[in-house]
């Protein structure tokens, strides 16, 4: 448990209708970007939902809220939106991707100012990492055509599903509306149909952004420009003569070698300042994880400004993204994908089935004595059958087809 | 002989100066102790009785406390299962998000 004044500064100053979540100006000298914020959630929200609209991968927003629960979170609880990012300890230039954070940063220098703008990523995954280095964009695509790499068609074909050689642009391309090819061949930065795998690893080695962020970034890059990706878990930054420590949980094996080098930067800040650092505040910090910037010293005391304070930001009154859920017809196919006891279950998992890509729309239904996961409605039994062979192949969930209510 | 006469004449002293015990003396004192004896059977009774009472308390909280200490493991048996189906959940979930 934290003391009231370790914790006072992440209480919310005044409430605002908006913040901003992509672009921010970048002072000189200083590391950090963006403020955080809060929200109180409404009835039905999932932290995905949120996430995609504040432009936060799920990681980040699972990490900044330990405790929730990702799909069936309490009404009324109020949630913390970590807007507020340490730039990565990198020439200020082109594309920078943080695999660590998750979180791409394009700097554009505009006359004498400099400016960024970040989205957040999903990358590779363990078997598959994402390749770390200089490279560059080497042209660029809208409405790709997705040709499926053998490894990856091996892979399906063992789960029973086979997939074309070639998939065209649509909503069954997992490449979404745009790419950017990268020099490192077979590397892309592009969009994607499942957008809930913002913030996760999931790709193949490939970076995944939301379809309305990979459509600002295509269009806001020119073809050579430089990428940088890079693994830094532990990012330490400066504004307004506050040193902040910024933590995630580092990626495989990276953990030590990060940690000794931003222990080292911390000395060294130390040396520099009139105050002593506490160090069992940065430990607790680097255990914690939250991913957010956590102030730690004051370079020059009296003359600093202090930490920013963060706001509560007004629920909007659509979430941008969110999956839409069909009216139920009669004269509609159904799926039914559990049959539950409890509720919470039950909602998780039509909240997770209504975040498949593309998405698959379900409810739960009250019965008696239970709840009923069901999915729909589909136009017509073929539909139904492949939606109840993607809960089958991706979920493992044995779904039984429901036919219409026939007419008297 | 003198003697002999002398403790006749003190005992007469005596007994007059006492009295003796009528049946009237008897019978109350007969009462007195019936009284006692009668208090102190429920004096015994009511201890009996708060033993028996302590002891059944003493059972009723030994099982409440069984009942509570097997509430609060089962309360956190269904936690766990919970956290473990919310965990699986979203370990399928994550491989559903892959290409």
């Amino acid at each position: 448990m934290k003391s009231a004044q370790e914790n006072s500064w992440l209480a919310p100053d005044h409430l605002e209708k908006e913040i901003e979540r992509n672009e921010f100006p970048v002072a000189r000298g200083e590391d950090v970007i963006g403020r955080l914020a809060v929200i109180r959630l409404e009835k039905g929200d999932t932290l995905p939902d949120i996430a995609r609209h504040f432009s936060l991968g799920i990681n980040a927003i699972s990490a900044a809220n330990p405790g929730v629960d990702v799909w069936v979170p309490e009404a009324g609880e109020r949630i913390l939106l970590p807007l507020n990012f340490i730039l990565p300890d990198t020439p200020r230039k082109g594309i920078v991707v943080n695999l660590a954070t998750k979180r791409l940063f394009q700097f554009k220098e505009d006359k004498n100012s400099l400016v960024v703008s970040t989205y957040p990523v999903g990358v590779g995954t363990k078997e598959r990492p994402t390749p770390t280095g200089q490279m560059r964009v080497a042209r660029k695509a809208a409405r790709p055509t997705w040709y499926v790499p053998a490894s990856i068609a091996e892979d399906h074909r063992k789960k029973g599903d086979l997939l074309p050689a070639q998939v065209p642009p649509g909503p069954l391309n997992p490449l979404g509306e745009y790419a950017l090819y990268l020099s490192k061949s077979g590397y892309l930065i592009h969009g994607t149909n499942k957008p809930a795998s913002i913030g996760l690893n999931a790709s193949n080695g490939c970076l995944r952004l939301y379809p309305e962020n990979v459509e600002m970034l295509f269009n806001d890059t020119p073809v050579n420009t430089p990428v940088l990706i890079v693994n830094q878990p532990y990012l330490i930054g400066q504004r307004d003569g506050v040193v902040y420590l910024e933590a995630h949980t580092p990626l495989e094996d990276s953990g030590a070698v990060e940690l000794e080098k931003v222990y080292a930067k911390l000395k060294n800040f130390e040396k520099k300042s009139a105050a002593a650092l506490d160090w069992k505040r940065v430990k607790e910090v680097q255990a914690e994880a939250r991913g957010i910037p956590v102030p730690i010293l004051e370079m020059s005391q009296g003359r600093a400004k202090g930490a920013a304070k963060i706001i509560e930001v007004e629920h909007p009154a659509a979430l941008y993204g969110r999956p839409e859920l069909p009216e139920l017809k009669l004269e509609a196919w159904y799926v039914l994908a559990a049959d539950l006891r409890d509720e919470i279950e039950a909602l998780r998992i039509a909240a997770i089935i209504n975040h498949q890509g593309p998405p698959i729309p379900a409810r739960v239904l009250t019965k008696s004595n239970g709840y009923r996961v069901i999915a729909g409605p589909f136009n017509d039994m073929s539909e139904a059958k492949d939606a109840a062979k993607r809960l089958k192949i991706d979920l493992e969930i044995d779904g039984i087809l429901i036919e219409p209510v026939k007419k008297g | 002989m003198k003697k002999s006469l002398l403790l006749i004449a003190m005992m007469f002293v005596l007994a007059s100066m006492i009295g003796c015990a009528t049946s009237g003396d008897l019978e109350k004192v007969q009462a007195q102790q019936n009284l006692i004896n009668a208090k102190a059977e429920q004096a015994l009774q009511d201890a009996q009785a708060a033993k028996a009472a302590a002891d059944e308390a003493k059972v009723k909280a030994d099982e409440t406390s069984a009942r509570a200490d097997n509430a609060v493991k089962q309360a956190e048996e269904r936690e766990r299962i919970a956290d473990e189906k919310a965990k699986k959940a979203d370990a399928v979930f994550q491989k559903s998000m892959k290409k």
